[in-house]
């Protein structure tokens, strides 16, 4: 492995390999000792379980040893291609995502480039320093806040509905089908506004100041300025930030749907991860859920490698890889 | 100085001054639906159970009352959660910086040989992983489903931020590595004596990364962990919350507490969740800032 060096052109006659390979491990023996912990952490907890999914080709069963389980081909796909609740996970999956992507989105990009529209720099750093909280706190606290404010009983929703005037019953939000997905939505939005607001907004900090003055010389608004000037320079920003977003898009988040889920709305915000958890750690299952779990990541890799290539023919200066 | 500028070239014509005020508004409301949650369930849990149970807007507590704190304090697996918490958030910031240090640094150096090959097999976990139950089945082989570790290690390094650090060791210019070792220091003593005092706030910043995300996580409990001594508190409070949730003991514990207090179950939950908050309150600005600064370096590609 240490040998992938390049040939240097015009040299003295190479020595042989080995010596070579000798003589870098005598030079940089400690820096390789250096990176021994890092390599053994990737190779122990990141390449064995790739090596771990063969189980998805196998009939594996506790006690057994991954290695001599015996192969069974595409079997355990066909089985999950044919049950109602994986096609029902992966519906829902591509549903919650996709609606994830196209509110949550847009929505930093907007809300970072009103804050660059703020004139006093108070308010600016009153509104930066809100809005980036909610990246902070778990989203079991996330959950306990909407659950503080939506609560039919005790919650503040009512009392502000009153306000404008609204005074019938109000569903619990956090157990109705209709409202399920939405209030993923929403808490997604929510949560993630800020991130995605700092990370446009150290961009839109890089911008020469000197196209802005040309552009109001010129008569130019702000609306004109924004869309001429401050969307075309952060264009790689948001290009890369949607190469991962899409990469994304078959995990609709675990972590999130995991706390909001309940027995009444389970049929609306099961996705392939929670899917997963129940056939593979409660059902013990572990074929079969390993077999969705591989479908999710292999579908993650093509869809991160497809947009990385749009990306590159629609402008060859960004892309990630 | 920016709006001195445009007063003066008269730029801010009547409808601009217009797209202002929406803009303040609209960016008002935003910070009011922020922030509110959180001042709701503070003074919600400080209020008296009985004077906030008809719910609604909460600008200050109803008929002030600590008692939910005085019994929460006295629920033993609240602490042992906390102590949990703190333990992993430490420890694991502490092993993670570590391991993220050691690995970056040597993929930093030209003169490291194999570090192509090396970062491409970084990057490529980046984009494929082996998924929910081989890992399971991994840490179940490596003995240590149950066990405190398996909190710091299974994730003790990102690859995304090793990169980062990777692209801000890089940053640092090579000529004062080039005296040091001419001085006969050894590559280690080049990293902790030279180069991390050098790369305080990116290290400050992945410190930041690291420590939110092992404060806020709560899955590794849930997938890995049963026993209640090594619970989290993000679980705990979990428990406490899901609607649907099992009456485990947690639950049931808490039940408890608020019938034997007269206190309604609604201000044990606001009590718990400040709780679990107020670390992050605490560490707030510093998380505001290096963040910013992380995200700052993370943006310089490489």
């Amino acid at each position: 492995m240490n040998n992938l060096t390049k040939p240097s052109v015009g040299a003295v006659p190479k020595p042989p390999l080995k010596s070579r390979f000798l003589s870098t491990m005598r030079r940089d023996w400690m820096l390789y000792l250096m990176f021994l912990p890092g390599l053994v952490y990737i190779l122990v907890f990141k390449y064995a379980p790739m090596y771990g999914v063969t189980i998805a080709f196998k009939d594996f069963k506790i006690g057994m040893d991954v290695m001599n389980a015996p192969w069974v081909g595409w079997k355990h796909f066909i089985d999950l291609f044919g049950r109602t609740a994986f096609l029902r996970a992966l519906q829902n999956n591509i549903i919650i995502s996709f609606a994830k992507l196209v509110f949550g989105f847009p929505f930093p990009i907007i809300l970072s480039l009103m804050i660059n529209e703020v004139r006093s720099s108070k308010m600016k750093k009153l509104v930066q320093t809100s809005v980036i909280l909610p990246n902070f706190v778990s989203w079991v606290v996330v959950y306990g806040l909407f659950y503080a404010i939506l609560s039919p009983n005790a919650g503040a929703l009512k009392e502000v509905l009153a306000l404008f005037g609204y005074e019938g019953a109000l569903p619990n939000l956090l157990a109705s089908q209709s409202a399920a997905r939405t209030m993923i939505v929403i808490s997604h939005v929510w949560k993630g506004a800020g991130m995605g607001t700092i990370v446009y907004l150290a961009a839109i900090t890089g911008i020469d100041q000197g196209l802005y003055e040309a552009a109001t010389i010129d008569g130019a608004g702000r609306l004109k300025q924004m869309w001429h000037i401050t969307l075309p320079c952060i264009r790689t920003t948001i290009i890369v930030l949607l190469i991962f977003r899409v990469g994304e898009m078959m995990y609709a988040g675990f972590d999130q749907i995991f706390v909001f889920s309940n027995d009444a709305i389970i049929s609306k915000i099961d996705i392939i991860d929670t899917y997963v958890y129940k056939l593979g750690l409660q059902e013990r299952k572990y074929g079969i859920s390993t077999a969705a779990g591989l479908f999710q990541s292999f579908t993650g890799l093509i869809l991160v490698i497809i947009t990385n290539w749009i990306a590159k023919r629609v402008d060859p200066e960004s892309g990630l890889i | 100085m920016a709006s001195k500028r445009y007063r003066k070239l008269g730029a801010a014509t009547g409808g601009e001054r217009v797209g202002q005020i929406i803009n303040g508004i609209f960016l008002g409301l935003m910070v009011v639906i922020t922030i509110y949650p959180f001042w709701h369930v503070v003074m919600y849990s400080l209020s008296d159970s009985h004077a906030s149970m008809s719910g609604g807007i909460f600008l200050w507590p109803r008929e002030f009352s600590l008692l939910s704190y005085q019994q929460l304090l006295s629920t033993k697996q609240l602490y042992i959660c906390y102590r949990n918490s703190l333990l992993k958030t430490l420890i694991g910031t502490g092993v993670s910086l570590l391991l993220t240090a050691l690995t970056a640094y040597p993929l930093s150096l030209p003169r490291f040989k194999g570090r192509g090959f090396f970062s491409l097999m970084i990057f490529f976990t980046m984009l494929f992983n082996g998924g929910m139950i081989p890992t399971y089945l991994l840490i179940r082989d490596l003995h240590m489903l149950d066990t405190f570790w398996v909190y710091v290690l299974p994730a003790a390094m990102s690859a995304y931020n090793m990169f980062i650090l990777r692209n801000f060791f890089q940053s640092i210019p090579p000529s004062l590595e080039e005296s040091a070792l001419l001085d006969g220091a050894n590559p280690f003593q080049v990293l902790f004596h030279l180069v991390l005092p050098l790369s305080g706030p990116a290290l400050a910043a992945l410190a930041m990364f690291y420590g939110v995300a092992l404060w806020n996580g709560y899955m590794d409990n849930v997938l890995y962990v049963n026993d209640s001594n090594l619970q989290l508190l993000q679980n705990f409070l979990r428990q406490l919350i899901a609607a649907a949730g099992a009456k485990s003991g947690t639950v049931s514990e808490m039940a408890d507490v608020s019938a034997a207090s007269r206190l309604t179950e609604e201000t044990v939950k606001m009590t718990v969740i400040t709780v679990s908050v107020i670390p992050v309150l605490i560490v707030y600005p510093f998380l505001q800032k290096y963040y910013t600064k992380g995200v700052m370096v993370g943006s310089v590609k490489g």
